[in-house]
């Protein structure tokens, strides 16, 4: 609680001219590659080399020894840094004194499903259900509810779940960003704006002289103020403004090229959304991680393509002008959170690849952090996490619901609004 | 023997003395219905698959596919685009049935709920289609039609969408729709660059459209 009011005194008053990305690096990423390198056998440790993945178009890899002509990488250390990198870390490189490293999460879990909610929630999930809201839910309730669409999410886990959210922060989860336009586009040639504004003015008139008569209005004014933003959702400029097209040719800085474009479409989808200042959180999922086999060989291109399109990113961001706060750029006010399920076994498995495991790192860019460093750690043998610090209940490793408090108590909000467990870390925050 | 036989028949004859006769009960009934008379805490909304199936019943029992079909052409494409904003859950990607409603959901249901309702209005208000044959539109629509003309072919809208006669609705619903209509139908009038529906298709077309996302038949 102590924690708490101090990062409560800590945080800005005003929060609602903040943005929010999270990312899901769907699959399970190896944290060997980037957030915590390991380049030598020790226990059960079997590092990535030329034996076991491409490393052709890695371009921090740089070989040395490992056993006879097989190489590993050496460790990446930016200069003047004390971040000590994997090879994948791609250009996030150039970003090394702005990124916040999370190492040594407990997970205690190896489900894709479970991990997954685990990471976006802080809670595992409970006979098959989700029992808590995730952290862009939690976000956009709290900061986004007079944004046209608080919370997009592209394939993200998104969940809405408790009393406490609002109703106008239900997430809207969609599979790609197209769905989004397609869904929003309409034809003109048979009803037309003009039309379409008068059938939404008529469908609130509805809604608010049935929610006056009704014992239960809340659902009612919640389908009217759905009904009510309608026409700004169907407004054609709006509309083509988020087409993957336009988006491509807008932020030619992302690779739409690259595997799914899921990347490049919800990083392009998001910078514009928040220079237009109509969402508060933008999530988007990135896959291609869960490598079983030998497609483990493609894992380091996988994350590096992941942190190259995050790199970029922050440097759009750096360029686009703050919508409401004059002379401010969007990198000063946009905070980056990148997930994962869990990590990859230290050990190669006999097939290849590296299976699940149950610990985890998770990437932070935000101005509210410390950055430039990592905190937490794993044991040199296993990889699996060691006390970080002593919590309220006791010493142990940090654990999902603590990274996920942490971000809600950068901007004042108590975590215990909507988190069972998890604390504010302190030391984490700038 | 004699005295085997009478202890015998003694002991038979004690044990009979001490059993009951069984009650008779009533049988367990083989199926409970059970009713839900209790005022429902929450309006709630209706399933998507409910959305999607009552839209399907509505415009002539359509499968998907001859939806797919029959809206296409710049109004609705194809069924997977709109899996998620649908709220229907979309197992490609593990994201589950959506149990609220959002603006997004709700803009492609009027998208298809529009497609729909405009190739209704395109079908049945054609001079050439005979009453019998219309399926939405069943009724004679004037143009230029009085308030009251106007009622009766909202009623039988109201009728199918919304369940219940347009009478017993709030008085004032009547009104805003056939404002509506007007308003559509002088501005289809008046337009040049409109030629894909008639002033009276675009007019009942808005109202269809209109109807099909009314809060009564989005919420139970």
């Amino acid at each position: 609680m102590l924690a708490f009011r101090r990062a409560l005194l800590a945080a800005p008053s005003s929060t609602h001219d903040d943005f929010f990305v999270f990312v899901h690096a769907a699959g399970g990423w190896d944290v060997t590659l980037w957030s915590d390198p390991r380049n030598e056998r020790k226990g059960i440790v079997e590092p990535a080399s030329t034996a076991n993945s491409e490393v052709g178009p890695i371009r921090h890899w740089k070989s040395v020894p490992l056993d006879g002509r097989v190489k590993t990488f050496e460790v990446v250390t930016p200069p003047g840094s004390s971040l000590r990198l994997g090879p994948a870390i791609g250009d996030l490189f150039d970003l090394h004194d702005r990124i916040t490293i999370l190492n040594g999460i407990a997970m205690n879990t190896v489900s894709h499903d479970d991990g997954t909610v685990f990471s976006a929630t802080g809670r595992h999930k409970s006979g098959g259900s989700v029992p808590a809201p995730s952290i862009d839910v939690m976000l956009a309730s709290e900061l986004g509810t007079t944004q046209l669409m608080p919370d997009v999410s592209v394939g993200f886990p998104s969940y809405f779940v408790g009393p406490a959210l609002d109703q106008r922060a239900i997430p809207l989860r969609v599979s790609t960003v197209d769905t989004i336009t397609k869904s929003l586009e309409r034809s003109q040639a048979f009803l037309d704006t003009a039309d379409r504004d008068a059938i939404s003015a008529v469908l609130a008139e509805e809604g608010d002289a049935l929610a006056t008569r009704s014992g239960a209005s809340d659902p009612i004014a919640q389908l009217v103020g759905q009904q009510r933003e309608m026409p700004k959702l169907l407004q054609p400029e709006f509309v083509s403004a988020f087409t993957t097209r336009t988006l491509q040719k807008a932020y030619p800085q992302f690779k739409f090229g690259v595997r799914d474009g899921h990347a490049a479409q919800g990083a392009a989808f998001a910078v514009e959304a928040f220079r237009r200042n109509v969402a508060r959180c933008v999530s988007y999922s990135v896959g291609g991680l869960d490598t079983h086999n030998t497609n483990y060989r493609e894992h380091a291109k996988t994350l590096q393509d992941l942190f190259d399109s995050i790199a970029a990113l922050v440097k759009v961001l750096d360029e686009t002008p703050h919508p409401t706060l004059s002379a401010t750029r969007l990198s000063e006010r946009t905070h980056i959170v990148v997930i994962s399920e869990f990590c990859r076994t230290p050990m190669i498995n006999l097939i290849g690849g590296r299976d699940h495991y149950p610990n985890n790192s998770a990437l932070v860019i935000s101005p509210r952090f410390k950055r430039g460093r990592s905190f937490g750690a794993t044991d040199a043998e296993q990889v699996l996490p060691t006390p970080f610090k002593t919590f309220a209940d006791g010493s142990r490793a940090i654990a999902p619901p603590d990274v996920l408090a942490t971000v809600l108590g950068a901007f004042g909000i108590d975590p215990r609004k909507y988190m069972r467990d998890g604390e504010i870390v302190r030391e984490l925050l700038a | 023997m004699k005295v085997v036989a009478l202890v015998a028949l003694v002991a038979c004859g004690s044990g009979s003395d001490s059993i009951e006769a069984t009650k008779p009960t009533p049988l367990v009934p083989r199926r409970e219905v059970v009713l839900d008379t209790g005022t429902q805490p929450h309006r709630r909304m209706v399933q998507p698959e409910q959305f999607l199936r009552a839209y399907l019943t509505w415009f002539g029992g359509l499968s998907p596919s001859e939806v797919q079909k029959q809206a296409g052409r710049g109004l609705f494409d194809q069924w997977n685009d709109y899996i998620g904003a649908l709220g229907l859950p979309d197992y490609r990607i593990d994201v589950p049935r959506a149990g609220q409603s959002n603006p997004l959901m709700l803009a492609a249901i009027a998208r298809l709920g529009e497609a729909l309702c405009v190739r209704a209005s395109e079908h049945d208000l054609a001079k050439s289609t005979p009453l019998a044959d219309r399926q939405i539109f069943a009724f004679d629509a004037n143009p230029s039609p009085t308030l009251d003309e106007f009622a009766k072919g909202f009623d039988t809208l109201h009728r199918t969408f919304l369940g219940y006669p347009a009478a017993l609705a709030p008085p004032a619903r009547v009104g805003r729709f056939y404002a509506l209509y007007q308003k559509v139908q002088t501005e289809t009038q008046t337009r040049t660059s409109r030629s894909s529906l008639a002033p009276v298709q675009a007019g009942w077309a808005a109202v269809c459209t209109a109807l099909i996302q009314h809060p009564e038949a989005q919420l139970y």
